[in-house]
């Protein structure tokens, strides 16, 4: 877009005079800092482009705290425990040859190589999309605490120290916004969850390649699975995205963000595996646990059976799955009514 | 091309009228808006900026009506709230280049013109400093600066002065007055301060009530008192003044120094007071004609607009009904 001279007097870009010889011919104009006040004639940009600087700032907000890099490395223990288990793992295979080691002196021979496919069977580190369900979600549940804490940071200084004029007087509608604020939480957790898995099955794919087969018939051979960790990524992004701000929206400070984001994901976790395990009531009960609802999702994603998933019973895909869309639905709901609530002009 | 072309607009919350049957035209140039609480003045900053639309009526603001896309409106409007409105934990200089580039720039342009634009407005040194470390003086000036970021023909400033110190607030309105004078910048400011009007803006629009009550220049506005008079006089002045009084002159005014504001009767000449004065053997040392200043004016409007809501309530029509809108009322 372009950016049209309204008035007769305004510059085009080529009659954009040079900036010691004023605007007024004859006159040297009043000069206040160290630079003369200089046009801008050039195309400006629409309000979609935007959105990148609005998540980017709220990034850098947030890892200009030095908590969020320990949390951040702290999350990654899970994924280095995997990293380094499959790579040893894959190492230790490599030393083994096909000859039979006895277990002790005089004791039964095993094959060393059947021993480790059994100790890594065992630990899950084994490429599979249980693998990846199982590291999705212990780094799930770190996401969750680490924007517990950045929930009032990305979304409710905003309300809380009136930024949010700032950013809406500006040309650019309130789901621009929105979208921006969204973008930023959905980096920093797919940072923190599909970034690492598709690192794991990069990782895990160059390991198998030996002299018959190569790491990129891997990677075409399990296509759907990578498929299936960016959909359970993208579920949880969307998932977490829209209802920490919705929730930063409504509470703005953190203690009590971090309080209803443990009741909604501590309590109700603990309220449905009572209402289901103990007092015996239907499956659907545990749909008020939003996280279980994510994991059915990414399970179902990756092309696992329900009958996979722990503690059973479950309640169905579908169910799992408009619970969510309700939830995404209320938060959206909610935030534009919340945005156009907001006075610009005060 | 019109800055601002209102026909007819109101805009109605709920059972309120904010804004009741404006009808105004106002060209580039710096345009005071005035107003008490309520009066109006944020409901039209919003229609003009796109944020509302107006319940009826129609008009224009730089070319672009006022049903279409506020969005291109705000590209070419700086608007600086009275409000902080900052973004906290950002530097001066990235503020500035994040609004750029919220109004559309490229990230590139947008930081060279927010270094361009800090150094212009004296906070060149201040850009790396985090905002909750700046003074009330510098946030005002940033705030201008996120406002000026992107060039826009149209600065909507609402309460520039605010909590600004003596020497703060005369920096800012030197500043404005620059601004409009020699980089053509159109300029409109919601204030309650009709000092700073008076100082930075040659338009006026004064609103009461949703009710536009004035539109014109300030010169039109201060020029249309004939009768007023500010007398300095030395020497004995009672004889002089009973004199005065017996010609229909009326003392308004006295400042106990000898200088008396007087209205005077239709037909008076100013060399009436030289030859009373002569008469008399007393010494005119200063005589101008007083004219209606900004306050006065918008303290007359504002008040012949409530008396005129109370008859009209009395008589049992609408408050404000009674009273006619535009700059007849003011002459």
């Amino acid at each position: 877009m372009t950016r049209q001279p309204v008035f007769e007097h305004e510059a085009t870009p080529a009659a954009v005079p040079p900036p010691s010889a004023g605007d007024v011919p004859g006159r040297r104009p009043q000069r206040f800092g160290l630079l003369p006040y200089r046009r801008w004639g050039g195309p400006l940009r629409p309000g979609y482009h935007a959105v990148w600087p609005i998540a980017r700032v709220a990034l850098v907000l947030m890892f200009r705290r030095k908590l969020f890099w320990v949390l951040y490395a702290l999350a990654l223990f899970t994924f280095l425990m995997f990293f380094f288990g499959q790579y040893l793992l894959a190492w230790a295979l490599s030393q083994v040859g096909e000859q039979r080691i006895p277990l002790w002196q005089g004791g039964p021979r095993i094959n060393p190589t059947w021993l480790i496919q059994q100790v890594r069977d065992g630990l899950g580190i084994n490429g599979s999309p249980q693998m990846y369900r199982t590291f999705l979600g212990y780094q799930g549940s770190m996401v969750m605490v680490v924007l517990a804490l950045a929930g009032s940071l990305l979304v409710g200084n905003d309300f809380r120290y009136g930024s949010l004029p700032f950013y809406l007087s500006k040309p650019i509608s309130r789901w621009h916004y929105l979208l921006g604020k969204c973008l930023a939480v959905a980096v920093f957790v797919n940072m923190m969850t599909t970034l690492p898995a598709v690192v794991l099955f990069v990782q895990y794919g160059l390991l198998q390649a030996d002299g018959v087969r190569t790491a990129w018939s891997y990677f075409t051979e399990q296509r759907w699975l990578l498929l299936g960790i960016v959909g359970y990524g993208g579920i949880l992004t969307v998932c977490f995205s829209l209802l920490l701000v919705a929730t930063a929206c409504w509470l703005r400070r953190t203690v009590p963000m971090i309080m209803v984001w443990a009741a909604l994901f501590i309590f109700c976790r603990l309220i449905a595996a009572a209402l289901v395990n103990w007092l015996h009531g239907p499956a659907t009960c545990r749909l008020i646990d939003l996280w279980n609802n994510a994991y059915l999702l990414g399970s179902a994603c990756l092309g696992l059976e329900m009958a996979t998933v722990r503690p059973q019973p479950q309640p169905s895909l579908w169910q799992a799955a408009l619970t969510l869309a309700g939830v995404c639905l209320g938060c959206l709901i909610y935030l534009n009514r919340q945005l156009r609530a907001v006075e610009v002009v005060s | 091309m019109e800055l601002l072309e209102l026909n007819s607009v109101s805009r109605r919350f709920g059972s309120r009228w904010a804004l009741r049957d404006v009808t105004l035209r106002l060209g580039p140039g710096r345009i005071g808006l005035l107003g008490p609480n309520g009066a109006g003045k944020s409901t039209l900053l919003k229609i003009i900026m796109g944020l509302l639309e107006p319940t009826s009526g129609t008009g224009h603001v730089l070319g672009q009506p006022l049903h279409e896309d506020g969005t291109w409106r705000r590209q070419r409007i700086g608007y600086m709230p009275e409000a902080d409105a900052l973004v906290p934990g950002l530097g001066g200089a990235e503020y500035v280049a994040l609004a750029g580039e919220l109004a559309g720039l490229p990230r590139r342009q947008a930081l060279r013109r927010a270094h361009e634009v800090l150094s212009y407005l004296e906070l060149e040194e201040a850009r790396y400093r985090r905002l909750e470390e700046y003074s009330t003086g510098m946030k005002q000036r940033i705030k201008l600066a996120q406002a000026l970021v992107h060039d826009p023909p149209l600065l909507l400033l609402d309460e520039p002065t605010s909590g600004l110190d003596p020497a703060g607030r005369e920096a800012m309105l030197q500043l404005l007055r620059v601004l409009g004078q020699e980089h053509h910048k159109s300029l409109i400011v919601s204030t309650h301060l009709l000092g700073d009007v008076e100082q930075v803006c040659d338009q006026v629009v004064i609103l009461n009530e949703g009710r536009l009550l004035f539109q014109g220049n300030l010169s039109e506005s201060s020029g249309r008192r004939h009768d007023r008079y500010v007398l300095h006089v030395e020497g004995e002045t009672t004889a002089f003044l009973d004199d005065l009084r017996l010609e229909g002159v009326r003392l308004l005014d006295d400042n106990g120094r000898g200088r008396w504001r007087v209205a005077v009767p239709p037909g008076w000449t100013t060399r009436a007071f030289f030859l009373l004065a002569d008469h008399h053997q007393v010494v005119v040392r200063g005589l101008r004609r007083d004219d209606e200043d900004l306050e006065e004016l918008f303290r007359r409007l504002v008040s012949a607009q409530g008396r005129a809501g109370e008859t009209a309530v009395d008589q049992g029509a609408a408050p404000g009904d009674g009273v006619q809108a535009g700059g007849d009322e003011a002459s």
